[in-house]
């Protein structure tokens, strides 16, 4: 049987005017993005550094949906479980036979839903960017399943988020900063902890182009795998290649030596690996939400 | 059907339950009273699953709550004092929801969802919304919710506060409904008077503690052991005649308070448990006091209330 939180919180979220002005104002913003990368190819005159404007367009649409997608997401469910508690029909649930599990699983699918309903929305802007030129199918589908393991992850956040907190603006404000707690400690390998063994490759041409793929995932962090904004750094070398030596990474200092293992890495393999940490961070925390769901429902009136 | 023993609940160092037991048979109407701060939501939350006591435990039907939560939803429909309903949803979608979340088949849920609207009188209103609806129809519709899943036990928190007297009327009517229906309800209230003319039987909490436990008239029987005398003179008997009376009386040492209610009207109250009825009249009469009538003053439900919870 289908979730009932989720098909009935989908239902309530359907019948608002709300949702299909949020589908429109996204859909509208990835579509004036897109123009503005790609007007050059409404010209009589097309010239051949405006080919690189197609796989720029797709860059900045994936970009812009990554950051709008960390914006949303958090909005969205902040009243996911605190809003039942603020109109009390948290415990109404919890005397059903419905598990803490399934009620915190029905409320991440009725988010995710709606958020992947504004992914799949903006596909056809994405596609765009194949009539240009420069950017693969692949590209596109890697990217679209890179946002959809991202929005399963904020919106597990924002969930987890929710059943811990009293209030729902008080789950919004946190749900913003564990995101961005999550995004800097796992960057901090990239930031500061860049590796002497991994410069020393990098620095070193004939080093760097005798690297394997497997040597150079041995060489990445753990800890950046669970970072998504090494996934879209991934995606967006495996489209523009960037840098490929050390010797281009001229004024952008020694940070960027771990981009140039990522790229030896695979940038298929690393957007997925990002997208599988992604997911591995969500399923602990809505294992922890499940557990806090009912320890949060405490006597709202003692007699 | 339930079963109650030694429950206990502490918020931190507060005793909010101090070792409770408690037995309601089957198909009972049973009323759970006590002022404020007495433990009736506390054991009803736990009752219903949505809390640990600290010690002890309850039996539904035979099935642990504490130890077999999942067992023990299944048997015990819960309405607490709050509405509890979600906006933009039409009635039989609100019922219909939580007849998802309990499992219950498409068919099922349909034919459900009927016999409660009708239940509750709300055949009407099964395409309305569920905000559109007066406190009274909220309340009854949040009483179809918690018994969609046809549970043995229905515990009810304060289902007629707020209420008019109309609604509650009308919530009395189902209640008694219930009952014909075999449900054995546990319903709770702080007016002793309400639950008295619909309930079988009563439990009175005070401080967590159980005070009273049994039905209606046993405990106006006990009470009524307590309750004042009023003894009536003959009108126009004069001022002598009443001097002489009080006089008498103050005599007596199980007399401990004497008031003069009307002119030709004495209450008298007598030491607990003190049965001196006859002595007093013989006592009277023998002085020649021309008493027309001589009975104890009737204890309504709220003074019995007030007695038997002030101790505790």
């Amino acid at each position: 049987m289908l979730n009932p939180i989720m098909a009935f919180s989908a239902t309530r979220r359907m019948r608002s005017f709300k949702t299909m002005l949020i589908v429109i104002v996204y859909v509208a913003a990835l579509l004036i993005l897109a123009i503005a990368f790609l007007s050059p190819f409404f010209n009589d005159v097309v010239y051949l550094s405006t080919m690189t404007r197609g796989p720029l367009c797709y860059l900045a649409l994936l970009a812009g949906q990554f950051g709008l997608l960390i914006l949303i997401a958090p909005a969205m469910t902040s009243a996911s479980v605190a809003g039942e508690r603020e109109r009390q029909t948290l415990d109404l649930l919890l005397v059903t036979n419905t598990g803490s599990f399934r009620i915190v699983i029905g409320k991440v699918m009725e988010s995710f839903a709606m958020l992947a309903l504004l992914i799949l929305c903006g596909l056809p802007v994405m596609s765009l960017c194949l009539l240009t030129g420069g950017v693969s199918l692949l590209h596109i589908l890697i990217g679209e399943l890179f946002l959809l393991a991202e929005a399963f992850a904020c919106v597990s956040i924002g969930v987890f988020c929710s059943s811990v907190s009293r209030s729902t603006v008080f789950s919004g404000v946190i749900s913003y900063l564990v995101i961005l707690a999550i995004g800097v400690v796992t960057a901090l390998p990239f930031l500061s902890g860049y590796p002497q063994r991994i410069t020393d490759v990098v620095y070193d041409r004939a080093k760097y182009a005798a690297l394997t793929a497997g040597e150079a995932r041995a060489m990445i962090s753990p800890l950046l795998y669970l970072n998504p904004g090494f996934g879209l750094m991934a995606l967006i070398q495996g489209e523009l290649h960037f840098f490929s030596s050390y010797a281009e990474l001229k004024g952008w200092g020694r940070i960027l030596c771990t981009w140039l293992m990522a790229d030896r890495a695979g940038w298929i393999f690393i957007a997925l690996a990002c997208a599988a940490g992604m997911l591995v961070i969500s399923a602990i925390l809505l294992g922890l939400a499940s557990l806090m769901i009912r320890k949060g429902t405490k006597t709202i009136k003692s007699n | 059907m339930l079963k109650i023993e030694n429950l206990k609940k502490n918020y931190g160092s507060f005793p909010a339950l101090k070792g409770l037991n408690l037995e309601i048979p089957d198909g009972a109407l049973h009323g759970f009273v006590g002022p404020n701060g007495a433990g009736k939501t506390t054991t009803m939350r736990i009752l219903a699953t949505l809390m640990k006591p600290t010690s002890g435990t309850a039996f539904v039907d035979g099935t642990d709550v504490v130890k077999e939560g999942h067992k023990a939803r299944k048997l015990v429909g819960y309405m607490p004092d709050f509405f509890g309903v979600y906006d933009s949803l039409k009635c039989w979608e609100y019922l219909d929801f939580y007849a998802r979340c309990y499992r219950i088949g498409a068919a099922e849920r349909k034919r459900m969802i009927r016999q409660l609207l009708e239940l509750v009188q709300l055949e009407e209103k099964e395409n309305e919304y569920v905000d559109a609806l007066s406190r009274g129809m909220k309340q009854r519709l949040c009483l179809a919710r918690s018994l969609i899943h046809d549970p043995k036990l229905l515990i009810l928190d304060e289902p007629a506060s707020g209420m008019d007297p109309r609604a509650r009327a009308e919530m009395k009517g189902i209640l008694r409904t219930l009952r014909e229906m075999g449900k054995t309800v546990l319903i709770s209230s702080h007016i002793l008077p309400e639950l008295a003319e619909m309930c079988d039987s009563l439990t009175i909490l005070d401080h967590g503690q159980l005070v009273f436990s049994g039905n209606v008239d046993e405990l106006s029987d006990k009470m009524n052991g307590n309750a004042p005398l009023d003894i009536r003179l003959t009108e126009g008997c004069g001022g002598e005649q009443v001097e002489t009376a009080v006089r008498c009386l103050k005599e007596m040492p199980a007399v401990i308070e004497i008031t003069q209610e009307e002119p030709f009207l004495l209450r008298i109250r007598l030491e607990n448990g003190a049965d001196v009825c006859e002595d007093v009249l013989r006592q009277l009469i023998m002085k020649g006091v021309p008493v027309c009538d001589f009975h104890r003053a009737p204890m309504n439900l709220e003074k019995v209330f007030m007695e038997v919870t002030q101790g505790a």
